[in-house]
């Protein structure tokens, strides 16, 4: 099979690499980056486990192809500690979550917390309805989001304090 | 999954000659995009093929049609197709058509009542679009029968003679070239359909 | 004890032990994405594997053709039935006494079965031979309705049957039939309708659906040719079960099988069997000698994995006009598939379905289970059920609210005059359980008082009243007994092997300890929760004990987590090791303080003399000694090994109440409310148990409010995918209340129960028990699973509700 070279931004370092046209952006980060963070959860598109964040917005890694990122920065949960502000351990996100309970089997995290970094960064002081919604294209079968809910809601006030720079 | 079928298609050619092609099986075939007989095994008896294509899937159908009825005083024709699709998806049609007198001499009405049962893969995954699917597939059907119809020579007012003209082979009606079926484009008919449905008209 | 000075309080905090909302330790790699799930594992070498179903619900197979596959560049084997007939393995055994295909040989008895397996470099070339493989099928009639299974001259599944008249279970009457299963009394039931003034009836169906965790199924297999041994990493809620399998089927020693099952991304019963999928990585691993991942996708999952419910039951409940009820009687038609692979303890093919008679003290009972085959997938006891335990409890709570709607007494009175009292616990019910304890007045009282039920029923008269209310409003409450921690070994066993569990915990000179169990967690919090257990046994910090699961080469022999048994067995177990530990220990500080064992107090974290708080050893000072200052006689060390067989199952209990508003127009149900009250015994981790049950409630509310497994009349599963299939999201999700009792269990060790699965089974027919009282002034008794807005807008005309 052909392949075509991509440069991509990863978490901040930039990778190269020759993949095949057809190779989905999960399957890269996965195998070729050794970047496991992101799951895949289903094939329709619909779990959200594979959520990155692609140039600024959501995307769901599942049906992206990696091709299309050539020239893109990505950003996956791996790289969420490197945002952290004031260069903590994990960023307020990843804390929230282990503060408020938000994760049991841990096989939605990483795309729960990419897509709530970003809708943070959307809306950042969002209500309850907002955050549901906001956090709509990511499912849970462990949590039943109540507690997610909470911990982004966590992460929103921690990143609303004034010491906080935004990433 | 079974799907009940129930058309009525205005013609803009007389019965007669609207007939001539209903009773012509290859003539028939011709008219369903993605379909062709192969092969006439006995008097009633035909093998056929139909591809399908739904995006990047493909199906090739292969099959029997067995006619079980041609009645030319009624103008009607019932036959059974079963086919499958080496790749697992199976399909199985009972179908009667006749054809009517329209509301002039020049005009008639090509009518179809059909049970098709669709299994395996098509079923599974192409359910959900199968009753459209089929509309727009009839439609193109339709539109090819009619032009077919209307490329025959107008008979000078002789009684249409069914089997003698399937015995001696003529007229020769040209069948259209097998093109693959295009989902995706029906899928394209389907979404302007519905739109137009939106605004309160039918394609 | 005295109560504990502010001195001990902070001891007890600094142990952060049983009854702490410890957060929790797994969390650490989850949030940085550094979990260790199958899809994530990697080795040298490995091939990828894929596999070739059947697109038709029954069919011969005529011809396969490998070529095309073959030849495909990377492609490194195909196999199918004929290459695994030499090792016996077309077939494999199941946990409920059949036997199941692993390739299909000959015949396909369900659509998307394992047909052929392709092993490729990468996955997209697996996908692309998958695709290439050429199957040619004669199709033959399908068994799709239950009830038309047993009718004479239907088609017949089991070729591989013919002939056998005799079922592990029982004769099989029907070459559909697979068992018959019957417990209580007839006599004595039918004595109890004949005489009963009043009696209910009606059919109760639990439709097939699916449990569906997010992680789907999946393993790599790695057979070491030098040393003989295989390695599997594989999504298994029950991997010492699965190495004993494993070894019978290939005949390597279990001494050199070695299944891991590292982080699971949920279970909820989906997996806990053998699947054809993990045999055939197996095969293909010792075949090839390099190792083979297996990874399913979702609508294979959906597919093929083991299915849950499927019962179709007639319940019967005779009582007094007053809703005394007098008795029970129920029989079921259950549609478990092409194979019996329901995942149940031997003895019990419906599972523990005969909890039935639920909270009520109910003197005359009797149940009778059919099971048969269709052509759909097998399985039948997954999805948080605690074998059947779901089914047995919605068909009680329906039966009751039916019972109360025609003597037109309140549900929650007619609960109450049925409850069995506190007095008589432990209780012996009308089919041979015994109840451990429960107070389900305390619980009903409660949760009626916090929703203020009279309320609620004044402003739904007020609403039934106004001709211009655009909704319907329903109250719903069930008050479920389920039964957990399976079990009792001279009751319970898989495969022969009884349900006890076990732990080993070993404690280092330094203080800090590795404990082991032989339960496996998938989100459950074993590592936080059973150090906590630990730590309030031994007095060593819970920050400190490791807790490691699922590796069979260093774990304890376990049948793994499932059940909701995690606590009440392993945990019991866990407690039991700890005490032996304690009496060494003891044993240490007497030697250490120069005193006799008697003198000594334990208090908290410590060995203290009689009377005099400053002599002391901690046991921090007791584990160094045990590795170098022991009393003449003792072994040094601080460990102790403890496989516990319990003694009875646990009884969890509960009290739901749920409000809806239902759409006139649309038939949407909006939640306005639900109030689940818990009583799980002894709580160990109350944040870990409201998680757990945020997280059931959300999974009954998917299967009440939207799941299905539609099949057309030719087998073909129409919703498999997640387009389909209903997994709620943030959005739909209702906000729960949650309460809870403390009412522990007097025969385990911490009085624990377990607690994981009743917001399941409990919240199922609470959804129902609401939509249908909103209708129920209209003369409906019943609705069908599930409440979807369609179905219920159905409901809606027919009842003649307008907008």
């Amino acid at each position: 099979m052909t392949t075509q070279l991509i440069s991509v931004k990863i978490n901040g370092k930039t990778v190269q690499k020759a993949v095949e046209p057809r190779q989905l952006l999960v399957h890269f980060l996965r195998e070729d980056c050794h970047l496991t963070g992101a799951h895949i959860g289903c094939e329709t598109s619909h779990c959200g486990a594979c959520t990155v964040d692609i140039d600024g917005r959501s995307v769901k890694g599942c049906t992206h192809l990696a091709v299309q990122c050539d020239g893109s920065e990505v950003l996956t949960v791996e790289g969420l500690a490197g945002l952290a502000p004031g260069g903590g351990m994990l960023h307020a996100v990843q804390e929230a979550f282990y503060k408020e309970h938000g994760l049991q089997c841990g096989f939605c995290t990483p795309g729960m917390l990419v897509r709530a970094y970003r809708f943070l960064q959307e809306n950042p002081n969002p209500s309850e309805a907002e955050v549901r919604a906001g956090m709509s294209g990511n499912l849970c079968r462990c949590t039943g989001y109540q507690n997610i809910v909470k911990a982004v809601l966590h992460a929103a006030a921690r990143l609303r304090e004034p010491q906080a720079q935004p990433a | 999954m079974e799907v009940k079928l129930d058309k009525r298609y205005p013609l803009d050619v007389e019965p007669a000659r609207a007939w001539m092609v209903l009773q012509d099986v290859r003539a028939v075939a011709g008219c369903m995009p993605g379909a062709a007989i192969t092969e006439q095994v006995d008097d009633t008896h035909y093998k056929g093929t139909v591809k399908v294509k739904v995006g990047p899937a493909n199906a090739a159908f292969g099959g029997d049609i067995e006619v079980l009825a041609l009645d030319p005083a009624a103008m009607k024709l019932q036959l059974l197709g079963k086919g499958a699709d080496r790749s697992g998806s199976s399909a199985s049609m009972n179908l009667t058509a006749h054809v009517e007198a329209g509301d002039t001499a020049a005009t008639s009405v090509l009518v179809g009542e059909a049970a098709v049962i669709v299994n395996g893969k098509f079923a599974q995954f192409g359910g959900r679009m199968m009753s459209q699917v089929s509309d727009m597939l009839l439609a193109q059907f339709a539109d090819n029968f009619r032009a077919a119809a209307a490329a025959l020579p107008a008979p000078q007012a002789a009684p249409p003679v069914a089997s003698a003209a399937a015995a001696s082979g003529a007229p020769a009606l040209s069948p259209a070239p097998v093109r693959e079926l295009n989902a995706l484009g029906l899928a394209w008919g389907l979404v302007k359909n519905w739109c137009a449905g939106m605004f309160g008209r039918r394609t | 004890m005295n109560a504990p000075t502010d001195k001990g309080l902070e001891r007890i905090a600094a142990l952060a032990g049983i009854g702490e909302p410890r957060l929790r330790k797994e969390d650490a790699r989850f949030i940085q994405g550094k979990g260790n799930y199958v899809d994530d594992i990697k080795l040298p070498g490995m091939l990828h594997m894929d596999i070739v179903r059947s697109p038709l619900a029954h069919a011969r197979i005529k011809r396969i053709d490998k070529s095309a596959a073959l030849a495909i560049p990377g492609v490194h084997a195909v196999l199918t039935a004929d290459d695994l007939k030499p090792l016996k393995l077309h077939w494999m055994p199941t946990l409920a006494g059949d036997v199941a295909a692993v390739l299909a040989d000959l015949k396909v008895h369900f659509q998307m079965q394992e047909v052929a397996i392709v092993v490729a470099d990468d996955r997209y070339i697996a996908a692309d031979a998958v695709e290439a493989v050429q199957v040619e099928y004669e199709e033959l009639p399908v068994v799709i309705d239950p009830y038309t299974a047993l009718a004479p001259g239907a088609p017949v599944l089991r070729d591989d049957l013919a002939g056998k008249t005799e079922g592990v279970h029982g004769k099989r009457t029907h070459p559909n039939h697979i068992f018959t299963w019957e417990a209580g009394d007839k006599a004595a039931a039918d004595a109890a309708f004949a005489r009963a003034p009043v009696t209910v009836a009606e059919r109760i169906v639990y439709p097939r659906v699916h449990p569906c965790p997010l992680e789907t199924c999946g393993c790599v297999a790695s057979f070491d040719p030098v040393r003989g041994e295989l390695t599997t990493y594989m999504t298994s809620q029950a991997p010492h079960v699965v190495r004993t399998v494993v070894s019978l089927l290939s005949g390597i020693p279990e001494s050199k099988v070695r299944i891991v099952s590292p982080d699971i991304g949920g279970g909820f019963g989906n997996k806990v069997g053998v699947y054809p999928g993990y045999v055939c990585a197996i095969v293909a691993s010792i075949v090839l000698g390099r190792p083979v991942k297996w990874i399913e996708d979702r609508i294979e999952n959906i597919s093929t994995t083991a299915f849950a419910r499927d019962y179709h039951m007639d319940g019967e409940l005779a009582a007094t006009p007053d809703g005394r009820i007098l008795g029970l009687r129920v029989q079921v038609l259950a549609d478990h598939g092409a194979f019996d692979a329901c995942a149940d303890p031997t003895k019990y093919p419906a599972g523990l379905f005969h909890i039935c008679t639920g909270s009520y003290d109910i003197a005359a009972a009797h149940c009778s289970v059919k099971g048969v085959y269709t052509n759909k997938a097998p399985g039948g006891v997954a999805y948080r059920c605690s074998f059947r335990v779901t089914e047995a409890v919605y068909l009680i709570e329906r039966l009751v609210d039916i019972l109360a709607q025609k003597l037109n007494i309140d549900k929650a009175e007619i609960r109450a005059r049925n409850f069995i009292r506190k007095e008589q616990f432990p209780y012996t019910s009308a089919f041979g359980f015994e109840y451990d304890s429960g107070d389900h007045p305390t619980a009903l009282k409660k949760v009626l008082a916090a929703c203020d039920y009279a309320g609620l029923r004044a402003e739904q008269a007020a609403k039934r009243a106004d001709p211009h209310c655009p909704t319907l409003m329903g109250i719903g409450l069930v008050t479920f007994t389920e039964v957990v921690g399976a079990g009792p070994s001279k009751m319970c066993d898989i495969l022969g092997v009884g349900m006890f569990d076990s732990c080993e915990i070993r404690i280092h000179p330094t203080g800090s300890a590795i404990a082991r169990m032989g339960t496996i967690s998938q989100g459950q919090g074993h590592q936080t929760t059973y150090a906590q257990i630990i730590a309030t046994e031994l007095g060593i910090p819970s920050e400190v004990i490791q807790v490691e699961e699922g590796d069979t080469s260093t774990a304890p022999y376990g049948l793994g987590t499932y059940g909701s048994r995690s606590t009440p067995v392993a945990g019991a177990a866990i407690a039991m090791a700890a005490r032996k530990i304690h009496a060494k220990a003891r044993k240490i500080a007497a030697h250490l303080l120069e005193v006799g064992e008697g003198d000594l107090d334990w208090e908290i974290d410590r060995f203290k003399l009689k009377g005099d708080d400053a002599r002391f050893k901690t046991m921090k000072d007791i584990a160094w000694a045990a590795y170098n200052r022991l009393p003449p006689g003792l072994e040094p060390g601080l460990e102790a090994v403890h496989y516990y067989d319990p003694p009875n199952f646990t009884f969890p209990f509960g009290v739901y109440l749920c409000v809806v508003d239902i759409d006139r127009g649309t038939g949407e149900t909006q939640v306005r409310r639900f109030y689940a009250l818990d009583d799980c015994g002894t709580r160990i981790n109350p944040m870990i148990i409201e998680g757990q049950i945020h997280g059931g409630l959300t999974e009954g509310y998917a299967v009440a409010m939207g799941q299905q497994m539609p099949f057309d009349a030719q087998g073909n599963l129409l919703g498999n995918t997640l387009m389909d299939y209903f997994l709620p999201t943030a959005v739909e999700t209702p906000h729960w209340e949650t309460d809870h009792t403390v009412t522990p269990s007097p025969h385990h060790p911490i009085g624990a129960k377990g607690v994981a699965e009743s917001p399941h089974v409990g919240s199922i027919p609470t959804f129902t028990s609401a939509v249908v009282d909103a209708f129920a002034h209209l003369g409906v008794t019943h609705m069908t699973l599930p409440h979807s807005a369609y179905r219920v807008w159905q409901q809606l005309k027919k009842s003649g509700v307008n907008l």
